[in-house]
């Protein structure tokens, strides 16, 4: 009878464990260290004391070529490095798959799409995408000022390729950093992130 | 002209819509219907069928962790109705990165129903749709296309595309249980279940179909003690289907996993319908209070105006007189309702079908109480008396006293008899659970109907104080018997429209006949019964009677009233303006799949207070008008006739009479609405605006 509690509780134990594993919103966000294509380390512990928004990124994915195709990525990331927040994008594709960037290719990316995001991560061997359970892209991450998990999900409320559901979509990501601007609590802190499956 | 706009409207898809990628096609969208013509007013299926290229796949209506759902976006002329996707069982596939997703491969049917209007002018019609869709292998792309189908407008169709339909039939999941038990239990945020499974099943599958706002894991099944386990980490109860293969292929049942035993309740429109739990005690009160309440209904209103008489006539008598007489009233309430309820648990031991008022489904019982009320109105009217011979004396001696609690016992069961096809609120509900009972609980609770109907007759006899507030007796009291023969009439003219529901309108003219010719032999007993009479002219006139009334009952009931048959489809779109459907599972099924809402009306000719309902505060101008606009289907269960399919839908709610009116909300065949069974105008109309 004890021995079966016994088991019980370390299953229940283990099972608490896996769950622990993704990043919990209003839990420390797990630090990593990656690569920029210049081969410049960047970690997010440089960034104590600052809003850090992480996005995942695949140039091919008709997902997210909705949101840089119409401008509107790049103004959100312009919008928020000019108020000082930190906008990582990290490329977590395979080598072989969509969206895989070498570091050679990455700058070039990063002037045709115009983007404004602070540095372009490349995770080709999806460390750091497991680490964060991201699984769509764009998967939205927001960080606060003391390395808290504030916001992690869609990056807007309109799950579709077609560029005109941006016309009235809620940006979850921009009504985010809206908050953590005016000293609010972050209103919506999760939803379902949507897009196609990272390419790992 | 028409059929070459239609031949190039069917094959116009195949050439514009496939969406290609890099030289290769990757979907190859079209539509189907299942029908060769529109039939007005007559719901078909039609399916976006999307055929993709090998390892390319498109989404279930939840993708999962990634990918989107296939939209289609109708565009119907003005009148027509369309129902929700149907989606048949995705597959689970598993990406790198534990992203699991719910997808087609190779070829899907996406279904739903089309709700033509039931007038439609043109000769052909066409069915526009824009279907968005977004297909993946290694890479992801969105893919989109306007779609049409010109269908002809004919007044009958052939089925179409058979084969393409019921494949995907045969993947939709089941609104039904499993076949085997799924009981779950939730541990944490971790939903399991462990179940036996069918021999010969190969695999299971869960696929979740969260909220907006739920989060959910990965199922994750295993093999456990000989069947399967299945567990979920999800808040809150959770919908899903779960599959099984096997050689046939793969069988699902839409379900909701929440940790009780009633789980699949919610899912299931035929569990949630099950025994009503209705406690021993409220249902026995109920029964009481169902009793008493049936004295108010149409069908007994008369008895109660002649039982009152009674009491009038009694008024004069002793107290003790007056309370037996009660007594034996109540007597007879109880000996007809206690009789029926053997009879019931007889029929019920003998694997019939036993269900309330059962009996005038039968014409042959109704003839009888027609007979009975004729006999006893021209009692009433002075046509003939009734004495006893030879003990008359005897009796008068005894001060009226046997004759007379004999007369208030016979009374008792009459006025049960009249009473039974109306049964009132609550009735339906206890007896409903008086009939799924023990044979001594089924006789408990119909005890308690009779001490509920009783229950003024015998408070108005124990409580002399009441009776003393009657009028005194004198001869208004003549008077007053005369007229209760009217009401009696009224009663047989109800008698003889219900012999006309079942046997058609001769029928009611045979029966008068017998009647008229029954008449003429009280008539004639009445002239010759009179104690003054000598005993040859009354033996004359005794045996002519007798044969004047034995005559017709052979030549107008034995001969031509039992060849009349029941008229074909009977009473179901006889009433006013409501274009009723006459009911069958089959097509109430069909029509709730389609997401249609419906309103059942579960009638019956001889059933006073349906008619009633019908009249005053169904068929009104607000509530056809009602129905229109929010497309409701009007059903009608005539139950006028024994009907197996009408006792068994009854039975799903518990019930075993009618009147019973239940209302399926659109798209919510789960959660039927009941009505009571006295209905006004703005309560119809209360209850029907909650259908979408």
């Amino acid at each position: 009878m004890k021995i079966h509690a016994l088991i019980l509780a370390l299953l229940a134990a283990t099972a608490l464990c896996a769950r622990a594993a993704g990043p919990e919103v209003g839990q420390p966000a797990p630090d990593f260290t990656l690569k920029d294509g210049a081969g410049k380390s960047v970690s997010l512990a440089d960034f104590k004391g600052k809003t850090v928004v992480l996005e995942w990124f695949n140039y091919g994915c008709p997902f997210v070529k909705k949101h840089y195709g119409s401008g509107s990525m790049q103004k959100l990331q312009q919008q928020a490095t000019g108020d000082g927040v930190v906008w990582l994008s990290i490329a977590s594709s395979a080598p072989g798959k969509q969206g895989y960037l070498a570091p050679g290719e990455a700058a070039a990316k990063q002037s045709e799409l115009g983007m404004h995001s602070t540095a372009l991560l490349l995770d080709p061997d999806g460390a750091v995408g497991r680490l964060y359970e991201a699984r769509t892209t764009p998967d939205m991450f927001v960080i606060n000022k003391d390395g808290v998990l504030v916001y992690k999900g869609a990056i807007d409320d309109q799950p579709t390729p077609d560029p005109a559901s941006l016309a009235g979509a809620k940006n979850y990501v921009a009504a985010a950093l809206a908050n953590l601007k005016a000293g609010q609590p972050v209103e919506t802190a999760q939803t379902k992130s949507y897009g196609c499956s990272v390419k790992y | 002209m028409k059929f070459r706009a239609a031949l190039l409207a069917l094959a116009f898809p195949l050439l514009a819509s496939a969406q290609v990628f890099q030289g290769v096609t990757l979907v190859q969208p079209t539509l189907v219907a299942d029908t060769t013509a529109i039939v007005p007013g007559q719901p078909f299926r039609v399916g976006l069928r999307l055929k993709m290229a090998p390892t390319w796949h498109t989404y279930w209506q939840y993708a999962g962790d990634a990918g989107i759902p296939t939209r289609i976006d109708w565009k119907l002329p003005t009148g027509f109705g369309i129902g929700p996707i149907e989606w048949p069982l995705p597959e689970a596939i598993l990406e790198p990165g534990d992203i699991e997703v719910y997808a087609y491969g190779d070829e899907v049917t996406l279904l739903q129903t089309i709700r033509p209007p039931a007038n439609l002018s043109s000769a052909a019609v066409e069915l526009k749709a824009q279907a968005a869709w977004l297909v993946c292998a290694e890479i992801c792309i969105p893919g989109k296309a306007d779609l049409s189908l010109t269908l002809p407008v004919a007044k009958s169709a052939q089925p179409a595309n058979a084969e393409i339909f019921s494949r995907a039939a045969r993947r939709l999941p089941s609104p039904d249980a499993p076949p085997f038990a799924v009981s779950w239990t939730r541990s944490g945020d971790t939903l399991t279940a462990s179940f036996p499974v069918p021999a010969g099943t190969t695999g299971v599958d869960f696929f979740p179909l969260p909220t907006k706002e739920q989060e959910v894991g990965h199922p994750k099944i295993e093999k456990a003690n000989g069947g399967y386990m299945v567990s979920i980490e999800a808040k809150g109860d959770l919908r899903g289907v779960l599959a099984i293969k096997d050689a046939d292929g793969q069988h699902g049942w839409s379900l909701v996993a929440a940790p009780t035993a009633t789980q699949s309740k919610i899912q299931n429109p035929k569990s949630k319908i099950e025994t009503p739990t209705v406690s021993l005690w409220s249902a026995l009160l109920a029964g009481l209070l169902g009793g008493l309440i049936l004295n108010l209904m149409p069908c007994v209103l008369p008895v109660i105006s002649l039982k009152i008489f009674g009491f009038v006539r009694q008024a004069g008598q002793s107290r003790r007189s007056i309370a037996l007489h009660g007594l034996a009233f109540a007597a007879g309430i109880f000996a007809w309702f206690l009789a029926l309820g053997l009879v019931i648990v007889g029929i019920k031991a003998a694997g019939g079908q036993a269900t309330w008022a059962f009996q005038f489904q039968n014409p042959w019982f109704v003839v009888g109480t027609a007979t009975l009320v004729f006999v006893f109105a021209l009692n009433l009217f002075g046509v003939f008396e009734l004495t006893l011979p030879g003990r008359a004396t005897n009796a008068l001696s005894e001060a009226g006293a046997a004759d007379g609690y004999g007369g208030s016992f016979f009374q008792g069961v009459f006025a049960t008899l009249l009473a039974t096809p109306c049964t009132g609120p609550f009735l339906g509900g206890a007896l409903g659970f008086a009939f799924l009972q023990s044979a001594p609980i089924t006789l408990l609770m119909f005890a308690s109907v009779a001490l509920g109907m009783a229950l003024p007759y015998l408070a108005l006899s124990l409580q002399p104080g009441w009776v003393r507030f009657l009028p005194r007796p004198g001869a208004w009291m003549e008077r007053l018997k005369q007229f209760m023969g009217f009401p009696l009439l009224a009663t047989l003219l109800w008698l003889l429209f219900i012999v006309g529901g079942q046997r058609g309108p001769h029928a009611i003219i045979w029966l008068g006949a017998f009647l008229l010719a029954l008449g003429l032999a009280l008539w004639i007993y009445g002239l010759v019964a009179a104690p003054h009479v000598r005993p040859r002219p009354r033996v004359l006139g005794l045996l002519a009677a007798l044969a004047i009334a034995g005559g017709a009952g052979w030549l107008f009931l034995g001969e031509l009233f039992a060849q009349e048959k029941a008229p074909t489809s009977a009473g179901v779109t006889e009433s006013g303006g409501i274009a009723w459907q006459p009911f069958s599972q089959a097509a109430l099924d069909k029509l709730l799949a389609a997401g249609r809402p419906v309103f059942v009306d579960f009638t019956a000719d001889w059933c006073l207070s349906c008619k009633v309902n019908e009249r005053t505060a169904i068929d009104t101008p607000a509530v056809r008008e009602k129905f229109a606009q929010l497309g409701i289907v009007p059903m009608k269960a005539d139950w006028t006739n024994a009907n197996p399919e009408i006792t068994a839908a009854l039975q799903r709610f518990g019930r075993v009479g009618v009147p019973f009116y239940v209302l399926y909300p659109a798209g919510h065949p789960d959660a039927p609405i009941t009505l009571p069974e006295l209905l006004t105008p703005s309560l119809v109309l209360k209850a029907l605006s909650k259908a979408r």
